[in-house]
């Protein structure tokens, strides 16, 4: 099976390396939506569907916090599941990114494999 | 003064980043007399402040070929096809990177906040602070150098080294 992601970050070259990662990873991606923060992200979500979504916390406009303070009050959207990718690896950040909804966290820097396991882990893909 | 602490995570850092984002292996350290004494060649830099426990600020110089490479590597095309923008956002990406892991191993359970790195000029300098820690390292077309200053020392052990 084939997933539709959608990346968040308001880096373009970040969004681009998340995207070949996944790639490189063996990560089946049928399609992958872009968005630079957490308003447009949920403009996308307006109107397509995704299996998951990677987002980063430190955004411009609507931060990584506050899209999933949003996705978590919405019937519909709280059900995809969200996994944060940031350079914050303290424990309180990943606690309190938890708490908001985030259902994985990556760690910059990561290896492909540690995304792809963490998408599929979220999204209960059997292991191989 | 140099702090020992920041010194070993900046290390570790630099070295699990370039590896594992930018799929670079470094080929050695320079020293600081080394860093001083090196002919200058074009470069750039970006710089990034952080809010925590310690506050400071992370500067990191690049040699314009390097960072071109880098930026050929971590975006997946060639060095030809990179244009400059794309190369000042992902070392914009690499200093906020390098400065996010350190910060990680040298207090991972206090909170910390990263201002967007910006890029500046490369003959910038960081004064006024007593803690400054400095890492340069010979990459095969170029040399990468990070400071990081601080107001204060860490108080903390450094994560154990993945390496």
């Amino acid at each position: 099976m084939a997933y539709r992601v959608l990346i968040v970050d308001d880096s373009p070259a970040m969004r681009t390396f998340v995207r070949r990662v996944i790639d490189l990873s063996g990560f089946e991606l049928s399609e992958c939506f872009e968005a630079s923060n957490g308003q447009e992200a949920l403009e996308i979500l307006n109107h397509e569907w995704v299996d998951a979504i990677l987002t980063d916390i430190n955004m411009p406009g609507m931060d990584g916090q506050e899209f999933l303070r949003r996705l978590s009050q919405d019937e519909l959207l709280r059900s995809i599941p969200a996994i944060v990718i940031s350079t914050d690896a303290t424990s309180h950040r990943m606690a309190s990114m938890a708490s908001l909804g985030a259902r994985g966290y990556v760690t910059k820097p990561f290896l492909p494999e540690a995304l792809r396991a963490e998408l599929e882990r979220t999204l209960g893909v059997p292991c191989d | 003064m140099i702090d020992t602490v920041i010194r070993q995570a900046l290390r570790d850092s630099v070295n699990e980043v370039l590896e594992k984002m930018f799929f670079v292996q470094t080929l050695g350290e320079f020293s600081d007399l080394e860093v001083a004494g090196h002919p200058p060649e074009a470069e750039m830099a970006a710089r990034l402040d952080f809010q925590g426990e310690p506050a400071g600020s992370l500067r990191l110089r690049l040699t314009s070929v390097a960072a071109k490479q880098i930026a050929a590597d971590f975006l997946g095309i060639d060095a030809a096809d990179v244009s400059d923008l794309q190369v000042s956002e992902v070392i914009r990406e690499l200093a906020n990177m390098t400065c996010g892991s350190v910060l990680s191993r040298v207090e991972s359970s206090t909170a910390f906040n990263l201002s967007a790195p910006q890029i500046v000029p490369p003959s910038e300098e960081d004064t006024g602070s007593l803690w400054n820690t400095r890492y340069a390292v010979e990459l095969s077309n170029g040399r990468l150098t990070v400071n990081i200053t601080t107001e204060s020392p860490t108080c903390s052990q450094p994560a154990e080294s993945a390496y």
